[in-house]
This record gives structure tokens, C-alpha cells and sequence, in this order.
């Protein structure tokens, strides 16, 4: 690491970030917000929010030299890269950003310019195109060091990330988690917390610091404690009126998919977890009508998160539960400060993607009764196969157990090119009157 | 014999079981342990109908095809299903199939560690090994003593054999066209390894042809040879296909057999010696240089990528496979294709004015 370059983080974590953060707040300010007929008053956690990713990303340009950077996909175990002081990027968080911000069809059409499908995830289709193009709605991204990813989400990370390893000339440390297709074993258990400790001698050497156990310790708790908040915010959208949409969740959840392990994460949390409780003693709702409650299956369309939160909350209708937001709260149980690798191998490869269709049914069970859910939107997301195939299966099965109405959204989740405004429309007018029958 | 009537004679007259196998990559020998011949599932020739109540359309047709297939009572004749973890479509859809189908026939399933690997990756595999023969034996009964060091030994005998049928090939002295020689090849698909090897034999004992074709070589790359009307119209040109980079051909053929030791450790040897493959996650640096060495010791004119439509562990790689040929100098033709499409004019004139290209 260079000092210049630590000085230069330094001078603009303690400086330049807090500055930045200053003249937001002064913009802000100049700007009044006028009551929504629609939704109930603003959270004052937005704002904050804004603050800690606009500042993560901010930092992340200074931090090459000063800090290894390392390239995490969002399901990586990322509690052991803090105990090495690791800057962490998160391509996935870059993709939804790119799809809120309408960049990704450009940005993936830079990536099929260079020969890869148009059928590709589009998360690694932004970024790749990002790659060739230099272009990001943050501005600059910081190069990476090292890449850090796990197949317990999709295989498709693993392709993608030895791409990037391809490309910048750069290490790839892969943490494979055999997918659950019946049950977890003895063996499956001993071959991940194997990989997990076997991954310190690389981290070392790429860092330069070396591992310290009581660091890793802590770590882990935060990481716990976060996911366990988090796990609490979502738990607050079981009262009526919810005091969120799942809309506002997919934003709320980018500090424990990015920042998971840092105080900076769980502290929001507590701020967040704070207001909603607040609002659910005073009974107001995200949704200033909530009629009917949904569930969401799938990872949010980016570019149609504002469209779909007005078009539902005009119908009455709020999403109060997802199985994608759920997903880094719903394993966190099982992790055990006594048992470190282990544990952290199970909490890991138990996610809802490494795990077979029936656990899904199950879970989709029992969110859609403690969340007192009265219909299902599924995105069937042309980018994301791990998550899409089975989705037409549990649609006909929470309809014969549950008689759930439920209705199949084809798209994807940032290349609007994939997207028929049409097709969805009739699509969810038919949806609309089956949940009003 | 057609396919279904060799496995249910291996069923009736032989008393042994068939596990129906999904891509790609299995160790055979442990099903043959278990006296069960596998009946491998790539590219059925069925169209989509029930399958598409399960399935979205940008599934691959390799996965739509084999669930129409399982659906519609091609899973009767088999004793169990074999799904190994290929990719996240094979993955899901055995979920499907195992959750959702209804289905009687027991579902097994066979996860290998993906790259880069580590020194844990070879004591899982062999553990995954051990599980499969355990869970098989639970099923079919126990295996015969010496059941599996036998097994791993006909292995051995049939990759040797496929190694010669490769390198002679290679070397233009084989006397098979290209239809015939995946035509003897994809027998391997379902064929009890007994005899296989002896139509094996059969081949390598024809006498070597008088010459070889007159077209220029090229390199398969991809998942399977299909549609097959691209082998019939290489034939027709006089192109010999001088090896390939297929996931059902020489990528499943490992190049370390080891003599001897216990059978497990021998098997995951050679599952480590297999060449660099996408759906193990190898490095695209290991793959392009793995291809170049196809080129450079055949001396091919160039490469036919069959990538099946929607398969996303071959379209990661391509861009940097074609890349790199380009900057050896090898050019290379790329078909998006879905299995059993039929073989249209538009990719026939593609593939002549390739050939003539590289002639
Ligand atoms: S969208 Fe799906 S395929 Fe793409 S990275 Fe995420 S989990 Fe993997
Ligand atoms: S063709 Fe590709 S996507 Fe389809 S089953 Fe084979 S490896 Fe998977």
C-alpha cells in the first residue's frame, strides 16, 4: 500500500466525505417535501442512507493504494475480508444502480459488443460493459485487487468473476458451497469451513496484515447483529399498515448486502429499526391505503422500482414481504461465535439460492402467513435462472395449498430491453381483479 | 437395437439397473459398480410441450428437452435419475423434478467442486464419490466385492480406447467421418462399458484409410455435436473434424488413469486430469490455452463454437476463447444454436463460407 495514497484516503474520509455530506444536507434543505397523496411521510432514515452509500462509493475512489480493494459478490462471506482491512465493492449493488439509474441496456450493450450474449445476467452485463466502457452512474470504481466470490447464489458469479479475474489480471478466491439439493452434510460442512480457513494464507499475502482472530470475532458479531436488525426492520412490515414497501426495502438493504460487518451497517440499522417502531406504535403506514398486502418473488426490476410502487399504492396495495430482501436475514441463526468456520459455512450455504425448490415452498409458506400476504407478484427474471426456474411450479402450488392469486411478471432485473410495459400491464389488470374477487 | 430397447434388454436380460443421467460430468464407474448402466439425457429429440409448464423459454433447449423427456414416461424405464450439478439450470430443474414432478423414480444428485480449486476440493469429490456408490447400494442392493476396482479398470480400457480413437482421428488416419465417429462416440451415451468397448475395438481395428479428407481440419467446441446436420455438411466438404472441445466428447475424457491404489483416490486422480471445462469454472486461461494446444498439435484451420442457445457457462467464455484465436491467428465461427433445430440453409452457408475462408 502506498502512503501517499493513505494520506490522500485519509484527507478525504475525514475531510472531503464529510464535506460532500454538508452540501447534500444544505441542498437539501432548500428543497421542502409536500405531502404524498399516496404514501405516508418520508422516512428520515432516507437520508442518511443516501449519505452512507454515497459515501461508500465516494471513498471507494480514493481507497486503491490505500486499502486492498476487494470485488465481493453479495452472498460472499465478507465478515473474514474485514479482519484484513479490505475495501469492499460490491458488482451486484453497481448493477442495480446502473438499472435505477436507466444506464444498464447502454452499459450491456457494451458488453454484447464484445461478444457476450444478450442472454447473460445483466448485472455481469453492466459491469462488464463498465469494464469496456469506463462508464458508471458512480462516477469511478475503485480497481480491485483481489476477486472474492461464492456460488451459493448462482453460478453465473463464478463465470463472471474469472472474467474479471481475466481482465484485470487479478486473484480469484472462490468459496463454493454445494447446493442444497436434499440436505446438508457432514462432508459438505468440513469441505466449506476447510476452504474458509485455507482462504487466510492468500487474504494475508494480498493484504499484507495478518489474521487476527479476536478481529474475526468481532467481526462475525457485527455481521450478525446486522443481519439480525435487518432481519427486525423486515419484521416490522407485519403490522397493519406496514411502515414500509418492499419498494423502500430494496433500497434499505444496500448497507447489509454492502457494508455488512462494519459498525457503519448495523448502527443504521438501529436508527432505522427505531423509526419504523415508532411509526407502527403511531400506526402510520407506508401506503396510506393499504387495502391488500403482496409478496414479492425475485430480485426488483431497478428501472421500474418508482412505476410499480406508485401503480400498486393506487390500487390500495403495498408489498410487505420479499423473498430477495429476506434473504440476508434468513439464515443468520445459525452462526456461532464457538464454532466460527463452520458456522459461517452454514449460514452461508443455506441461503434461499443454495437451497432446493421445497425449502422455497416452505419458506414462501410461512412469510405469506406471518405477513398476512393476499397475493404474489413473481418477476421471472430473464437474468437470473437460479432464482426464475421452479418460479412457475411455486406459483401453482401456493394456489392449490394456500389458493394465493399470484401473477407472472416476464422481465428482467436491469435491462429494460426485456421489459413489455404492455405484456405486464394486462398481465397485472387481470392480477388487480382476481385479488378483488 | 434402438437405444430403448438395448436398456431394456440390459434391464430384462442382464438384470441390471439404468440410472437415467442429465449432463455433464459423472463418474460413471460408480454406477457400473453398482451394476447400473447409465443412460446419459443431452439432447432428446422432443418438442417442448409439458416441459413448458415448468420451464421459461430462456431456458436452454438441453434442459427443456430433457424435462419434456422425463414428463412424458421417458423416465418409466429407469431405476433412478442422476442429476449432476452442472449449471444453475440443471440444478434447478433437478429441484423441479425431484419437488415437483410427482415422480416415483428416486433423484440423485452429484455436486463436483468447482475451480479454482483448493487442497479440500479433492477429499470432497472423493467423498462425493463414496456418497453416490453408498446411496446407489442403499437402492439397488450391495455391489459385488471388486465391484468398483473392476469398474475403475473398464474405465480405464474405454478411455484409453477413446484417447487412441481421438489421436488417430487427430492424425487423419482413423478412416471414420465425422457423423460416424460421434455417431460411435455418443453410443458411449447409454452402452454397458463391456460393450462399448468391444465396438471400440471394431473401429480401431479398420484399416487405416488411403487418405485423409481433402479439406481443411477444424476444431468442435461446445456442449454436444447437434444439430448433426453440421457434421453430414462438414463431411460433404471434405472438412474432418481433427478433435474436438466438447463437453460431451473430450472434455469427459481425463488424461492421468492412474494403475493402481484404492479405486476412490484412482478416480479422483483422473477427475482432476480432465481437460479445462466451463461448467467446472476452470480459468479462461486454462481453456484458451487448452484450445490453442488442439489447434497447434492438429494443425486446424480454425474452430466451429456450437454454443446451445441460453447455455450461460459457455457464453461467459466465448468472447475470450474467440480473443484469443484471433490473436494466434486462428479464426473461428460461432453457431447459437438450440438442439434438434433442424439445420437450416442460413447456418449451412455460414459454415461453407467459413470453410472456405479457412480452406
Ligand atoms: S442476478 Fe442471479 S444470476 Fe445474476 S448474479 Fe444475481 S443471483 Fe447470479
Ligand atoms: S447446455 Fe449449458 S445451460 Fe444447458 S444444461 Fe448444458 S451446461 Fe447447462
Amino acid at each position: 500500500m502506498s502512503f501517499a495514497a493513505a494520506m490522500r484516503y485519509r484527507f478525504m474520509k475525514d475531510l472531503g466525505a464529510p464535506a460532500l455530506m454538508a452540501a447534500r444536507r444544505a441542498m437539501r434543505k432548500k428543497r421542502p417535501s409536500r405531502p404524498d397523496p399516496l404514501f405516508g411521510p418520508p422516512l428520515k432514515s432516507l437520508a442518511r442512507l443516501k449519505e452512507i452509500m454515497m459515501r461508500h462509493y465516494f471513498l471507494a475512489r480514493y481507497a486503491p493504494g490505500a486499502h486492498p480493494v476487494a470485488w465481493v459478490t453479495s452472498g460472499a462471506p465478507v465478515e473474514l475480508l474485514r479482519v484484513f482491512g479490505f475495501y469492499t465493492f460490491y458488482p451486484e449493488n453497481h448493477g442495480a444502480m446502473c438499472g435505477a439509474a436507466h444506464m444498464a441496456p447502454e452499459l450491456c450493450q457494451a458488453a454484447e459488443d464484445h461478444g457476450y450474449s444478450q442472454d447473460l445476467c445483466s448485472y455481469a452485463r453492466c459491469d462488464l460493459g463498465h469494464y469496456f466502457t469506463g462508464k458508471s452512474p458512480a462516477g469511478q470504481l475503485p480497481k480491485p485487487d483481489l476477486l472474492f466470490a461464492s456460488n451459493n447464489i448462482c453460478q453465473t458469479v463464478t463465470y463472471w468473476f474469472k472474467a474479471l479475474a481475466h481482465y484485470y489480471d487479478i486473484p480469484l478466491i472462490l468459496f463454493d458451497t454445494p447446493f442444497n439439493f436434499d440436505q446438508i452434510t457432514e462432508s459438505d460442512l468440513r469441505y466449506m469451513a476447510g476452504q474458509l480457513e485455507e482462504m487466510i494464507t492468500p487474504l494475508q499475502r494480498i493484504s499484507g496484515v495478518k489474521f487476527d482472530q479476536a478481529k474475526f470475532l468481532a467481526s462475525l458479531e457485527l455481521g450478525r447483529a446486522t443481519s439480525e436488525t435487518w432481519g427486525q426492520v423486515l419484521q416490522t412490515m407485519r403490522h397493519r399498515p406496514s411502515p414500509l414497501t418492499i419498494f423502500d426495502t430494496f433500497f434499505h438493504m444496500a448497507p447489509v448486502v454492502s457494508l455488512r460487518g462494519l459498525p457503519v451497517a448495523y448502527d443504521y440499522y438501529q436508527t432505522l429499526l427505531e423509526e419504523l417502531r415508532d411509526r407502527v406504535a403511531r400506526g402510520i403506514g407506508a401506503v396510506k391505503l393499504e387495502r391488500k398486502r403482496l409478496m414479492w418473488d425475485n430480485i426488483a426490476m431497478w428501472y421500474k422500482v418508482r412505476d410499480f410502487s406508485n401503480l400498486f399504492a393506487e390500487h390500495g396495495m403495498n408489498f410487505v414481504v420479499a423473498t430477495y430482501t429476506n434473504a440476508w436475514a434468513e439464515t443468520i441463526q445459525y452462526l456461532d461465535p464457538d464454532d466460527p468456520f463452520r458456522s459461517l459455512a452454514k449460514t452461508y450455504s443455506l441461503v434461499i439460492l443454495n437451497n432446493n425448490l421445497d425449502h422455497r415452498l416452505s419458506l414462501m409458506e410461512r412469510l405469506i402467513a406471518d405477513y398476512q400476504v393476499d397475493g404474489l407478484v413473481i418477476h421471472s427474471a430473464r437474468s437470473c435462472k437460479p432464482y426464475s426456474v421452479g418460479q412457475y411450479d411455486l406459483k401453482r402450488l401456493l394456489m392449490e395449498r394456500l389458493a394465493i392469486p399470484s401473477v407472472v411478471i416476464e422481465a428482467d432485473i436491469t435491462d429494460s430491453r426485456a421489459y413489455s410495459e404492455e405484456q405486464t400491464r394486462t398481465r397485472l389488470e387481470a392480477f388487480f381483479e382476481a385479488l378483488e374477487d | 437395437m434402438t437405444r430403448k430397447e438395448y436398456l431394456q434388454h440390459q434391464k430384462t436380460q442382464r438384470h441390471r439397473r439404468v440410472v437415467g443421467v442429465l449432463p455433464a460430468l459423472f463418474p460413471r464407474e460408480i454406477l457400473w459398480a453398482a451394476d447400473a448402466v447409465p443412460a446419459e439425457v443431452w439432447d432428446p429429440p422432443l418438442a417442448v410441450s409439458r416441459a413448458g409448464a415448468h420451464l421459461q423459454p430462456y431456458i436452454c433447449s438441453v434442459v427443456r428437452q430433457s424435462l419434456e423427456l422425463i414428463l412424458s414416461g421417458g423416465a418409466d424405464l429407469v431405476d433412478a435419475l442422476l442429476f449432476p450439478h452442472t449449471c444453475d439450470s440443471i440444478q434447478n430443474m433437478a429441484s423441479v423434478v425431484h419437488d415437483y414432478c410427482g415422480l416415483d423414480t428416486p433423484c440423485l444428485f452429484f455436486y463436483h467442486p468447482k475451480a479454482p480449486y483448493t487442497q479440500h476440493s479433492r477429499v470432497y469429490y472423493r467423498d462425493q464419490l463414496q456418497a453416490l456408490l453408498e446411496r446407489l447400494q442403499e437402492l439397488f442392493g450391495p455391489a459385488e466385492p471388486g465391484a468398483l476396482t473392476a469398474a475403475v479398470e473398464m474405465g480405464q480400457r474405454m478411455y484409453r480406447r477413446l484417447g487412441e480413437m481421438y489421436a488417430r482421428r487427430a492424425g487423419g488416419n482413423l478412416g471414420l467421418g465425422n457423423e460416424e465417429f460421434y455417431r460411435v462416440l455418443r453410443r458411449g451415451e447409454y452402452l454397458h462399458p463391456e460393450d462399448f468397448i468391444a465396438e471400440l475395438d471394431q473401429v480401431l481395428g479398420r484399416p487405416a484409410p488411403a487418405a485423409a479428407p481433402p479439406g481443411p481440419a477444424v476444431i468442435l467446441s461446445g456442449v454436444v455435436p447437434n444439430p448433426p446436420g453440421l457434421l453430414s455438411q462438414l463431411d460433404r466438404l471434405g472438412v474432418a473434424v481433427a478433435h474436438d472441445d466438447l463437453l460431451m466428447g473430450s472434455r469427459r475424457i481425463p488424461s492421468r488413469l492412474p494403475a493402481e491404489g484404492d479405486p476412490l483416490d484412482r478416480l479422483t486422480e483422473s477427475y482432476f486430469s480432465l481437460p479445462p471445462c466451463s461448467t467446472r469454472s476452470n480459468s479462461l486461461a486454462r481453456r484458451a490455452a487448452y484450445l490453442g494446444q488442439l489447434v497447434e498439435q492438429t494443425g486446424a484451420a480454425g474452430v466451429i463454437f456450437l454454443i446451445v442457445k441460453f447455455c450461460e457457462p459457455e457464453y461467459f467464455d466465448l468472447p475470450n476463447l474467440v480473443e484469443e484465436l484471433k490473436a494466434r491467428g486462428v479464426p473461428s465461427l460461432v453457431l447459437d444454436t438450440e438442439t434438434n433445430q433442424p439445420y437450416d440453409g442460413r447456418m449451412a452457408t455460414r459454415v461453407e463460407a467459413f470453410i472456405e475462408m479457412i480452406g
